[in-house]
């Protein structure tokens, strides 16, 4: 199981549109996603999840990822979070 | 609410918002409100089964329809929101909420997907995000899609052809039931301009007219309905002139439409060779696809307030985007940015209603005031300008004064200086030109020409300031006349500097929108027109069907006439002796 802190940079937060972003980047993993944030723990590849955090810019998060292939799927959500979901 | 029982055989006029251009004839059809009243029923072990296999069936039905959705539009924002929906219905934990609620708690199908929804939409409702709530509006139609397609299941909507369809809300899966039905035109009290419901009757051309209250009066037996989607006129039990005068529009405008489309691809010059540039007014980003099926010489008139303003934040990257994919929809050809032209009611925690906002602080007064926001915008213009160079314009609004223009000029030096020790690349002979819609500025074209690249006059703005008449005052509105000869005279004055000064004019205003009024313009020499998309190809066909001798005959006509019913009605004419 991997952990990870981080901060969401984009200026208008975790919207729709990067949450979209987000779902399309977990779900090519088969490792399982979540997201902590204020002790409130959400399935990282589900979209409507993502959408009731609410993650203003500026907000802090814990990322969880855990399996096979979790060191890649780490990398590549946390880039898209660092590049502020601007998909490559 | 009386009116309703009284109106038996009197023809009712009502009005409501164009939506979506065209005249609808046909019989009310009126759309009914589906059943979705949600109750708790418990189920047994054995049905539990069947109700999962429910809600699979239906979330995949309902997939389907988003990706059949998906192919008939060819917006990229709708499908973009398309994708987030179909997204929504693959949530997995969604899902597996759903199947636990059934499963597990026995409740049925219908049951367990408006619970399980409730508990994210409830969670947005709260979250006190502005862009959260537009989302849950999303989703709650998806929650109310599912339970709708479950509890009428294989009744899809049944019209009689050429029905006019009178509905409260529409949404997109039912709308594209609709055009599968060929409904001669659609009304509905809700909708914005840019909802699903309207882009789809616009990509498919059905007339539609929204924000109808129509369900005060006894549609449902109205034997017969004519709507017009290009002026939002809708009349119930109509009389036999008023019929007769609908079908002759239809006519008109079914042959029109034909015929003009023909002249989409041809070049843009008169019968006799003389060559004008057709550009294209843009405000909303579903309007770009229009630009090439219309015929458009690129962006005559990129409006930025709206777009911009929807997003709270219209920082340097946000423009960027917006403004780069302006232009790659041009495919080459420029495009000319109006600078922000809002009051601060708009934009502005600071502000104060003012008496007189027609009058106030807005366009460049209010720009020079915020050079933030103003340097802001220049900057995001001149960035894109790098990438795209030669096909950018920047246009002042609500130019005044001649010093105006002398401050924005150094603004703009300002924020290049600033490109150029950042070693950003930037257009350096970006043309700067200025609205041309306050008489004091169209009085002092000569001087103004001589400071600026290009005129662009808009039309609407120059008429209510000359004639002193507000435009959204109904108590006036007669008064409103963009062909009153003083508006003409002004625009001959702003022509003839535009001239010595050696630099093109061009109007953008709705006047250059309708093909006799164009074919005046070209006639003065106005050789650059921009309009919505929408009128593109008839404005053409007029101009190209005529000859330069003509079109000068006929501008000088017009400005020889002194009274704004002699001009409308010669006016008339000539466009009559045009139509073929």
């Amino acid at each position: 199981m991997l952990t990870k802190k981080v901060t969401i940079l984009n200026e208008s937060g975790l919207h729709a549109r990067p949450s979209s972003e987000l779902v399309k980047t977990a779900s090519k993993f088969k490792s399982d996603f979540f997201i902590e944030m204020y002790g409130y723990r959400i399935n990282g590849k589900s979209i409507l999840g993502i959408m009731t955090l609410a993650a203003e810019h500026g907000a802090e998060m814990e990322l969880i990822v855990e399996g096979s292939d979790e060191e890649d799927a780490m990398r590549e959500i946390s880039q898209l979070i660092e590049n502020k979901f601007v998909a490559e | 609410m009386t009116q309703l029982k009284e109106q038996a055989g009197q023809s009712v006029v009502l009005k409501g918002i164009a939506a979506s251009g065209g005249i609808g004839i046909g019989k009310a059809w009126i759309m009914p409100n589906s059943n979705t009243v949600v109750k708790p029923e418990k189920i047994s072990d054995e049905e539990a089964k069947r109700e999962i296999d429910k809600v699979n069936e239906v979330v995949e039905y309902v997939i389907n329809e988003f990706n059949h959705l998906k192919n008939v539009s060819d917006d990229e924002e709708i499908k973009n929101i398309l994708d987030t929906q179909i997204q929504v219905l693959y949530d997995p934990q969604l899902l597996k909420d759903i199947r636990a609620k059934v499963s597990k708690q026995h409740f049925g199908s219908v049951y367990a997907i408006f619970e399980s929804f409730n508990k994210y939409i409830e969670l947005l409702d709260e979250s006190g995000v502005d862009w959260a709530k537009e989302r849950m509006i999303d989703i709650v139609s998806i929650r109310d899609q599912l339970i709708k397609t479950i509890k009428n299941k294989g009744s899809e909507l049944s019209v009689a052809e050429n029905s006019v369809v009178f509905a409260h809300d529409v949404s997109p899966t039912e709308m594209i039931q609709l055009s599968r039905q060929k409904i001669a035109g659609l009304i509905m009290q809700k909708g914005g301009l840019t909802s699903h419901a309207v882009i789809l009757a616009q990509s498919l051309n059905i007339p539609c007219v929204i924000g109808t209250n129509w369900e005060n009066f006894d549609c449902e037996s109205c034997p017969k309905v004519l709507m017009d989607g290009d002026s939002g006129e809708i009349i119930l039990n109509p009389n036999d002139e008023e019929q007769s005068l609908f079908n002759k529009r239809k006519k008109k405008q079914i042959k029109l439409r034909e015929e003009s489309l023909v002249w989409v691809t041809k070049p843009n010059e008169t019968n006799c060779g003389s060559a004008f540039t057709l550009r294209a007014n843009i405000e909303f980003l579903n309007e770009l696809p229009r630009l090439k099926t219309h015929g458009a010489k690129g962006v005559g008139l990129l409006r930025t307030e709206t777009v911009l303003f929807q997003h709270k934040n219209f920082d340097v990257d946000n423009q960027i985007q917006f403004y780069s994919s302006v232009l790659d929809a041009a495919d080459g050809e420029t495009v000319t940015i109006r600078l922000f032209d809002a009051g601060g009611d708009k934009l502005l925690d600071d502000y104060e209603a003012e008496a007189n906002p027609f009058l106030g602080w807005r366009g460049i007064r209010m720009l020079l005031d915020k050079p933030v926001l103003l340097d802001q915008q220049l900057e995001a213009i001149l960035r894109v300008s790098g990438e795209y160079p030669g096909k950018l314009k920047i246009l002042v609004p609500m130019v005044s004064r001649l010093e105006e223009i002398d401050e924005v000029k150094q603004s703009v030096h300002r924020v290049a200086r600033l490109l150029e020790i950042k070693n950003i690349s930037f257009d350096k002979s970006i043309p700067l030109g200025i609205m041309i819609e306050v008489p004091s500025i169209a009085l002092m074209a000569d001087q103004a020409a001589e400071k600026v690249d290009f005129f662009s006059v808009g039309t609407n703005d120059l008429t209510q300031y000359t004639l002193a008449v507000d435009r959204g005052n109904e108590n006036i509105s007669k008064l409103f006349e963009p062909l009153n000869p003083s508006v003409w005279k002004l625009i001959a004055l702003a022509k003839s500097g535009a001239d010595k000064a050696g630099i093109p004019m061009a109007v953008c205003g709705e006047m250059a929108s309708k093909p006799e009024l164009a074919a005046c313009f070209l006639g003065m020499g106005i050789t650059e027109l921009s309009m919505t998309t929408n009128s593109i190809p008839e404005v053409k066909a007029v101009l190209c069907n005529s000859s330069k001798k003509e079109l000068q005959d006929l501008a000088d006509k017009i400005l020889s006439l002194h009274e704004t019913h002699l001009i409308d009605s010669y006016l008339k004419k000539w466009i009559e002796s045009k139509s073929i």
